[in-house]
């Protein structure tokens, strides 16, 4: 018997050191026993393995060793792979007992099966990712990192809350990057494009169309060091010392190329689009106003932001005269979604009313514009589907230089709230003691991936986060002491509908208890901020896939209550959980109560929240909705919204047109596509996972109709 | 009425002294790291980023609410006069230098 | 006080420029073809009246949100007591946006005339051509109705609007072009013919203009 050494979590980190020599120990093993002799084997690799990996004493190993040998000696199997040799060592220790020594030495990897089918299949956990080599392989990679993730990065009372569906630990396929964040176009102003290990270096860029190519290729850097969103501060404010020699012509061909560009990048990492967001600002923010300006060469201007304020207008303006426009399809664009901040200076600034009408036709032709409202002094960046960065007084003087206002959240963990309300049963302090319970867990979760980027980023320019290292401005470029932690939350409506017999809408007291359980997770974030030194924030998880599995893995363990309080349809197996705070999708609300209502929990919800209107296949009149969006920001607490309409998009003519039909009306084909909001994005209802399809059928249009009798 | 208050806030301690609340018949909502329902109502009354600005904030049998110190002393006399209810004057007037007067 | 059949709290289509809430009346002088709202038409006792009260709760709630109200059928004119509601509205300082096929100028005219109305949306079915007209409209139509109505819209110097559904196997292009001629210098507003559920159910059959098509009877009207 081996002699079982405590575990302690510093023995299961790697160092560099072995990282290094940990190579492809499975291809070392590999041999074959076609002929008499075994070409290739040595047991002594067996031994070593279980040395370097276990911690299994000499003896022991040697005996695994002898019995392994024993079998494959016996000549039954023809070719011996490593893999193979592998798991008869696993099932060997297995056998003895030894089984935290089997855990270490496990073998991660994916079923011959599996492959075949994912070549083949379209994976639809994330509808931003197509179908084809570059997405296989990205599945395949996330799928190995994932289970990488739960074994070796996370504790295993974290990662089986993971798996049993407490706890939603999201993008672990993407483990060894930070989660999303906020970028300055001041970066890249300043230093040029000069990137670890690149093979060039660009200076800073002297023309507009170069700033922008420089912007495009960081972005796609920056893609393959962060799981989600890239986002943009102040945009068209950040390009306007750029556009003085540029005519209006030249001025929309910019704003086209930024959108086309970002837009069809679909060719980077996975395939996937970068997922972008551009802040668009049609005053300049406060506190940029005397911030000097960075112009062409990386060099001061001699002017203020201040001063180029009609430049960041006129380029403001042609964004969204190319966002009405469309692609070439007349589609709407995909990526960068344009957030636009409407604050107390906006409606201050000289032409506000022209620039929120012509944002407002987008939102009614496209459907593009967030209106993201920042009422006050509160100044955000948002990014990713809703998450947002407050700014704080720091941040202020990061203004400065805005090149250092870089922003990231580590990770995103989401609660599985209805799960909550079955096992409370009804009893208030047994509900928020679990829900306690499990946003501890979270934010261990937390604690665990920032010890894990921790190590990573601590080998430098060296190491594999390289991009996040470079140190160009005093400080590396990934701020981790500035990074914060998400916890989200995916069906409070149901938890409600469990605890209290009624949906959130149903009633004010339902309402009320609603709002308790935000209050208690925000609370408990401020406690757990406070003793544990992470900025941990709470988020309206986008729950794209989260909805769907966490709907999914309640009927398995809970199959009496979820089947009575799962959304959609049961039948079909296109269940779902109503996303994070939001309102029954489906619930007959008037867009003013939804936005009002589902406001009443965002002040709560410190890294962004939103509420989605989905207008089917009216037109809405731009003025109409201007004056919808001046009350929302003057009459609630609701932080962003969006209008999401619905097109059909005919895969035969390539035409598209407006709602959702089964047939082309062009040119009367079948072969059609839907698109609408998924959650925060568009894209192609064909590549919805089944619990949001379930979900768009629900979805309360706004629109009254008199059927028949 | 309903007065949202917090425990280290030298204005709230001012109201508290100056007024009989429980003789005026209003209710104090103390804002803090155990009482999520206290935050919860602060959040119906959609004064979450009021109470992140200044405390204490009186809301008004219509829903309304105020948040100017002055105007919450004047809303809190006119009660006390109206019921009979003595006030305690207060000779110096507190002020929240310490920031801790907002959540 | 006419029954109120159905009630959309708000609206971003009904009213050019503001957001709105809608007031469905019941019943209808007309039988288009391609009525998409024909239950309420055929058949408004089936749906279940809204108290006004409600309504009017409702609306004042909403109030900072709203530019008005819409009262919509049916034919709202062809209710009796049609100036009762809207006075009911006007006290309750909400202005009125009113839908009208225009068959009951005198009606109309009263309704201008006392102040109940903000502005008014005419839907004028066809080219004023008996034999068009009755068509479109299903039955045999007053004209001379129509043309007083029109004319009191365009004299009244209340803000109004002129539409028409363009049904392919109703309206040419040239009919388009001889209506726009009849209202010119009023806005005017084309509305493509949907085949979900129409009146007639052999309409169900018939398609929309193709989005070019119907664009470019668009771009005749401006």
């Amino acid at each position: 018997m081996g002699v079982v050494m405590p575990l302690k979590a510093e023995a299961r980190e790697m160092t560099t050191r072995e990282v290094a020599k940990a190579d492809s120990t499975d291809i070392a093993l590999f041999v074959r026993t076609s002929q008499e002799d075994m070409m290739g084997w040595d047991r002594q690799r067996i031994v070593d393995a279980l040395l370097r990996e276990t911690y299994l004493d000499r003896d022991t190993a040697e005996k695994i060793s002898k019995e392994v040998e024993k079998v494959i000696q016996t000549g039954t199997v023809k070719t011996v792979t490593g893999p193979l040799i592998r798991e008869m060592v696993n099932a060997k220790l297995l056998e003895m007992g030894l089984e935290e020594a089997r855990r270490m030495h496990t073998r991660l990897g994916v079923p011959l099966y599996d492959v075949d089918q994912l070549l083949v299949q379209h994976n639809k956990e994330n509808a931003n990712v197509p179908h084809g080599p570059e997405a296989t392989n990205l599945t395949l990679a996330e799928g190995i990192k994932k289970e990488y993730a739960l074994l070796h990065v996370f504790t295993p009372d974290v990662a089986d809350a993971h798996l049993l569906g407490d706890l939603h630990l999201h993008d672990l396929g993407f483990i060894d990057r930070p989660y999303c964040s906020g970028q300055s176009l001041e970066y890249i102003k300043k230093f040029g494009l000069n990137l670890p290990h690149a093979l060039s270096m660009a200076k800073p860029a002297k023309h507009a169309e170069v700033l922008l190519a420089h912007m495009v290729k960081f972005a796609a850097a920056l893609q393959s060091h962060f799981a989600g969103a890239i986002g943009w501060d102040a945009i068209n404010l950040f390009f306007a010392p750029y556009l003085e020699e540029l005519d209006d012509r030249g001025v929309k061909q910019l704003a086209q190329m930024l959108i086309y560009e970002f837009s069809q990048q679909a060719v980077a990492r996975g395939g996937q689009a970068i997922f972008s967001d551009i802040n668009v600002y049609w005053e300049v923010p406060k506190h940029f106003v005397d911030v000097p300006a960075i112009g062409p060469g990386g060099v001061y201007t001699g002017k203020t932001y201040g001063e180029y304020e009609k430049q960041a207008q006129r380029f403001a303006w042609a964004l969204f005269d190319v966002y009405r426009e469309g692609d070439a399809a007349g589609r709407p664009f995909f990526f960068p979604k344009p957030l636009v901040h409407i604050t107390e200076k906006f409606f201050k600034t000289e032409g506000h009313m022209d620039f929120l009408h012509h944002i407002c036709e987008v939102a009614a032709v496209k459907g593009n514009t967030y209106f993201i409202f920042d009422r006050g002094e509160t100044a955000k960046i948002s990014e990713c589907c809703r998450l947002s960065f407050k700014l704080e007084a720091s941040d202020f003087e990061d203004a400065k230089e805005p090149w250092k206002m870089r922003y990231s959240a580590l990770q995103n963990v989401t609660v599985n709230l209805p799960r909550l309300a079955y096992q409370a049963k009804g009893d208030d302090t047994k509900l928020f003691t679990l829900l306690t319970e499990k946003m501890q867990l979270a934010a261990k979760a937390h604690e665990q991936k920032k010890k894990f980027i921790e190590k990573l980023l601590s080998m430098g320019t060296n190491g594999p986060l390289s991009l996040l290292a470079m140190n160009l401005d005093g400080q590396s470029y990934l701020r981790l002491h500035r990074c914060s932690y998400l916890i989200g939350m995916v069906g409070l409506n149901e938890l409600v509908k469990v605890h209290t017999g009624q949906e959130l809408h149903d009633s004010d007291a339902a309402m009320k208890f609603g709002l308790k359980v935000i209050a208690h997770m925000n609370i408990v974030c401020a406690k757990m901020a406070e003793s544990m030194g992470m900025k941990f924030v709470l988020e309206q998880t986008p729950a794209e896939s989260t909805a769907y599995r966490f709907a999914k893995l309640d009927l398995a363990h809970f199959p009496e209550q979820a089947a009575k309080t799962v959304q959609g349809n049961l039948a079909k197996n296109e269940v779902y959980y109503t996303n994070s705070t939001l309102y029954h999708v489906g619930a007959t609300m008037n867009p003013i109560t939804r936005v009002d209502s589902e406001g009443l929990f965002h002040p709560l919800i410190e890294a962004g929240a939103i509420t989605h209107l989905w207008l089917g296949e009216a037109q809405p009149d731009k003025e109409a909705i201007a004056s919808f969006i001046i009350n929302v920001f003057r009459h609630t607490q609701n932080d962003q919204i969006a209008f999401s309409p619905e097109f059909t998009c005919c895969l035969e003519c390539g035409k598209t047109s407006r709602g959702l039909s089964e047939q082309c009306p062009h040119c009367g084909s079948e072969k059609v596509d839907g698109i609408t909001r998924i959650t925060g994005y568009f894209t192609k209802i064909s590549s919805w996972n089944k619990g949001k399809l379930g979900e768009l059928k629900e979805r309360y249009r706004n629109q009254r109709q008199f059927a028949q009798a | 009425m309903t007065l949202f208050t917090k425990d280290d806030c030298v204005l709230c301690e001012q109201i508290k002294q100056q007024f009989d609340l429980q003789a005026l018949d209003v209710k104090i909502e103390v804002l803090n790291s155990n009482d999520a329902g206290a935050l919860a109502h602060l959040a119906w009354h959609r004064l979450v980023e009021t109470a992140r600005k200044r405390l204490p904030i009186l809301v008004l049998d219509d829903s309304s609410s105020v948040d100017e110190f002055t105007h919450i002393e004047r809303h809190l006399a006119a009660r006390a006069q109206e019921r009979g209810v003595a006030i305690q004057a207060s000779a110096t007037r507190a002020a929240c230098e310490s920031g801790s007067c907002a959540l | 006080m006419p029954a109120i059949k159905g009630f959309l709290e708000t609206s971003f289509i009904d009213w050019p420029g503001c957001l709105c809430s809608v007031v469905f009346l019941g019943g209808c002088n007309f039988r288009c073809p391609f009525c998409h709202n024909h239950p309420l038409v055929l058949e408004p006792s089936t749906f279940e009246t809204i108290p006004l009260d409600h309504v009017l709760k409702r609306l004042s709630e909403m109030r900072p949100w709203l530019g008005g109200v819409c009262v919509t059928g049916g034919e709202p004119t062809l209710a009796p007591d049609l100036a009762e509601l809207l006075r009911a509205f006007k006290a309750a300082g909400i202005p009125v946006k009113l839908d009208t096929n225009g068959t009951r100028p005198d009606e109309l005219e009263h309704l201008v005339m006392e102040g109940l109305v903000a502005m008014v949306a005419m839907d004028v079915k066809a080219p004023l051509d008996q034999a068009r007209y009755d068509a479109c409209a299903g039955v045999a139509v007053d004209l001379a109705a129509i043309r007083r109505s029109i004319a009191l819209l365009k004299e009244s110097g209340l803000p109004h609007q002129f539409r028409m559904t363009v049904v392919p196997k109703l309206h040419r292009e040239e009919d388009v072009r001889c209506w726009r001629e009849t209202l010119a210098g009023s806005p005017l507003k084309l509305q493509n013919f949907n085949p979900q559920s129409p009146l007639l159910p052999e309409f169900s059959q018939e398609k929309g203009f193709s989005p070019e098509a119907f664009a470019a009877l668009q771009a005749l009207v401006g």
